[in-house]
């Protein structure tokens, strides 16, 4: 569990961040394949994101499975840190 | 044993070699496609590797550093008592490799020579070693060289790999220092259940004919390697320094493994590492693996004024990390060169000199 959190917006703009990607091209439905900067690359942006700003691991394989932005607000809210 | 204190020795050099042929990765876009290698080259921070070819090996890397050391120093090859040879790249299964640069060095049938099989961890793993020999007894000199030619791993279609590693040896020259009143720090450690995070999976006696040719290159799981360094690299430098009763501030300079300047720059900000200590060069020689913390030391270190205190970090390939924490003098000689020229293949080595045995 993470001890700070990210309101939906602060969570897609780091979404936004990791993936290099405009925060309008990004939605709870956008597949993780229509991002081209959510690459391995990206991926790693990610967990370094998630890393720095919550404290929080996201593991490898996790972060394989993840398909679509809403699975990553998924482990966000999962682990206490997206606000309502 | 997880941390330790040895005292007893010092360093007298550090001497680094890298092959001749320099890539410029951006002159890669047709082959990888102009954005992905821009993409590679802005993360990971590798504009250009020195590469090996199929001519050149560790061992020839390792000879070249530790023959300009010795002459530099000064050192007999008589004088020699203990070679370690820490690499993951060896010119064969067997003899070892510290044998075969035994010979090319010319080094006396008294001197111990064996070889260590690690990888991005193996620097301080090699100095620990060297210096427990030193305070043991009996050894006067040694040389320890870290070589790996990384390259040569690579499939050349993945180019998260093939962009990333370069080439170099390395050979550090240690010496007993009973009067000395500095001690060095080592901390080792190692988690083997993420051993397939970064692995060549045939090749070797359990698969020595895959039927996949891609498994006799080097698999890397970009991600878990990734995940392993953010758990274990912030607490191995806030514990090695809270063992030697030293603050982030107390050491000169942060001597990381270069890795990937997307992963060192996350490892500073999270240990709170000032930009200025700690150096980075793998912009201009790539990752090329536990060696590149004497090439980092060799390019950066040399003008020095006074005796600095260093922090050498080595993590990856095991899944292994550990640290040292040394002193360099203003004595130490640090050399940085190209390897130009590749030794003949049918070049007879030097006899080893034999030594009268001791009174």
């Amino acid at each position: 569990m993470s001890d700070r959190t990210l309101t939906l917006a602060e969570a897609m703009e780091m979404m936004a961040d990791a993936f290099n990607e405009p925060l309008e091209n990004l939605s709870p439905d956008t597949d993780r394949d229509s991002v081209p900067g959510w690459d391995s690359m990206g991926a790693l942006m990610l967990i370094a994101e998630l890393d720095e700003r919550l404290g929080l691991e996201l593991q490898a394989d996790v972060s394989r499975e993840m398909r679509k932005v809403q699975h990553v607000l998924d482990f966000l809210a999962a682990h206490g840190a997206l606000s309502a | 044993m997880s941390f330790s204190r040895i005292d007893g020795f010092r360093i007298a050099g550090v001497s680094t070699c890298v092959p001749p042929t320099r890539v410029d990765n951006l002159s890669l876009g047709d082959r990888y496609g102009a954005e992905d290698v821009r993409k590679v080259v802005s993360m990971a921070g590798v504009r250009h590797r020195h590469v090996v070819g199929d001519q050149l090996t560790a061992v020839d890397l390792c000879t070249e550093a530790a023959r300009r050391l010795l002459e530099r120093l000064g050192w007999e090859p008589e004088s020699v008592t203990g070679l370690i040879m820490v690499t993951q790249s060896p010119d064969h299964f067997l003899p070892s490799s510290a044998c075969i640069v035994h010979a090319r060095l010319g080094l006396p049938v008294s001197c111990a020579a064996f070889d260590m099989g690690l990888g991005c961890s193996g620097y301080p793993y090699g100095l620990y070693i060297a210096s427990t020999m030193l305070k043991a007894g009996g050894q006067q000199r040694i040389l320890m060289l870290h070589g790996e030619t990384p390259s040569r791993f690579v499939h050349p279609d993945d180019h998260a790999t093939t962009l990333l590693f370069g080439d170099a040896g390395s050979a550090t020259a240690l010496e007993a220092a009973p009067d000395s009143t500095q001690a060095a720090h080592f901390g080792l450690f190692t988690d083997g259940s993420g051993a397939d995070g970064l692995i060549i999976r045939g090749g070797a006696f359990r698969d020595p004919r895959p039927a996949d040719p891609r498994d006799l290159c080097v698999r890397m799981d970009g991600a878990g390697i990734f995940n392993f360094t953010i758990k274990r690299v912030p607490p191995l430098i806030q514990d090695s320094l809270a063992f030697a009763g030293l603050g982030v501030m107390d050491v000169d300079a942060y001597l990381f493994h270069q890795s990937n300047r997307f992963i060192m720059k996350h490892l500073m900000k999270k240990c709170g590492l000032p930009d200025e200590r700690v150096p980075l060069t793998i912009e201009d020689t790539g990752n090329c693996g536990g060696p590149s913390v004497a090439v980092t030391l060799t390019r950066t270190q040399a003008d020095r004024s006074r005796e600095l205190r260093l922090m050498m970090v080595g993590y990856g390939v095991g899944l292994s990390w550990s640290s040292a924490i040394v002193h360099l003098d203003t004595n130490a000689v640090l050399l940085h060169g190209v390897c130009d020229e590749p030794p003949a293949l049918d070049a007879s080595p030097p006899e080893p000199v034999a030594q009268e045995p001791a009174p």
